[in-house]
């Protein structure tokens, strides 16, 4: 029985993995012509923008692991829209405020405590916060605290272009927008299917599972940044 | 009794995931990303490709021939586009260059990137919007070096360049 579960452990995070070695591809940062375009840009460019920040945000699966994880448990639709709400309030504030101050964090360590974020969702939906500390701690607040995060990881994207200031703010604006819009679009599939897989038995069976082979996706993320944060 | 269980399968699952993490990023992310390969398994992959190393090892070669022998490529920069043409140089080296426009002005933006920069780093030598420019310079870094040429007006243009030096040709980008 034991073993037979510790298989079912392998096999789900090893298929993840084999997900995220695929998605490799897609690198993290941005791509040669986005970068052409930011190095060689002058002025409001409302649109350009905006679809820099859906595709930086479509092709973030360090954010996109982490909504799965805030998603995972939440199946009525007022929660989901509070909780994207708190993380999207959070991490507009920094994307907005660290580029505008022009505040200089580091993308590799901002990046680690994003894949942390990762791990803390998939052991809070293993239930682990709750039994080891006896209670959950706010899930909202925690939500809210990670977007932060993740709006300064968004934001050191951006800083390494030095954008001139002509048009910055609205610039900026059309990249935040553009982030929305593609988060709304993945959630769209991300909710898709999990409330698909919801009403088959096998979410509850393989519900620790998942979020184990999320947390070990997440330990995977801070490896990476730290390693690289230590190369560099 | 049940809370023991409860504490033993939440340890267990935090173990199993950190395990199978540490396994894929010695095995497999560390050699794709950084060429660390403690085990060698990720060069056996194939995994280490990615990094620069592997690139201009077999373009070495090469380069002894292509050394100071003056090239010459014609290259149209279509309307409202930019282009680049590349050459891979080592630090210090020198190249000269001319080149000339069929028609009408281009921006350019003579520029540097370090080898192996991910974070789209790069230095400008001279940024001008001209029909021709004649000039040599000297790479400050190891990495591609060459020029972006920014098609501003409704009607291609062609370039003529003309260049010799240390390098290895890298062309279009």
């Amino acid at each position: 029985m034991l073993s037979r579960s510790t298989l079912a452990y392998l096999l789900h995070a090893i298929l993840l993995l084999l997900a995220i070695v695929s998605v490799e591809s897609f690198a993290h940062g941005v791509d040669d012509s986005t970068r052409s375009f930011l190095e060689n840009n002058t002025g409001v460019q409302i649109i350009p923008f905006m679809y820099i920040g859906a595709k930086h945000m479509l092709t973030g699966y360090d954010h996109l692991l982490f909504l799965v994880g805030v998603l995972f448990f939440l199946h009525r639709s007022k929660d989901v829209l509070l909780y994207v709400s708190m993380f999207t309030l959070g991490h507009s504030l920094t994307l907005m405020t660290g580029v505008l101050a022009n505040i200089q964090v580091n993308a590799y360590l901002i990046d680690a405590i994003i894949g942390l974020s990762v791990v803390y969702k998939g052991f809070d939906n293993l239930g682990g916060f709750k039994h080891f500390l006896g209670h959950q701690p706010n899930p909202k607040i925690a939500v809210l605290i990670f977007g932060l995060f993740h709006g300064f990881g968004l934001a050191t994207k951006i800083q390494e272009f030095e954008l001139p200031s002509e048009g910055l703010m609205t610039n900026l604006l059309s990249f935040n927008f553009g982030v929305e819009l593609g988060q709304l679009l993945a959630l769209m599939f991300i909710l898709l299917a999990i409330n698909f897989w919801r009403k088959f038995a096998s979410f509850d069976r393989f519900a620790q599972t998942t979020n184990t082979a999320l947390m070990s996706a997440g330990f995977m993320l801070i490896g990476m940044q730290l390693t690289g944060y230590f190369v560099n | 009794m049940e809370s023991n269980q409860k504490s033993r399968s939440l340890i267990k699952g935090t173990i199993i995931s950190l395990v199978i993490a540490t396994i894929s990023l010695v095995l497999f992310i560390l050699p794709a990303e950084y060429n660390i390969d403690p085990t060698g398994v990720g060069k056996s992959l194939g995994l280490t490709v990615f990094n620069s190393d592997a690139k201009t090892t077999a373009p070495t070669a090469a380069e002894q021939s292509l050394h100071s022998k003056q090239e010459s490529v014609f290259i149209t920069v279509p309307a409202g586009r930019g282009i680049e043409y590349k050459l891979v140089m080592k630090k210090y080296s020198k190249t000269n260059y001319e080149w000339i426009t069929s028609t009408g002005k281009l921006y350019v933006d003579l520029h540097g990137e370090p080898k192996g920069d991910t974070t789209g780093y790069f230095e400008s030598y001279a940024i001008a919007t001209a029909n021709q420019m004649k000039g040599s310079f000297t790479a400050p870094f190891e990495g591609s070096h060459g020029w972006y040429w920014k098609n501003n007006s409704d009607s291609d243009i062609q370039v003529q360049l003309v260049f010799d030096g240390d390098y290895i040709i890298e062309g279009l980008k």
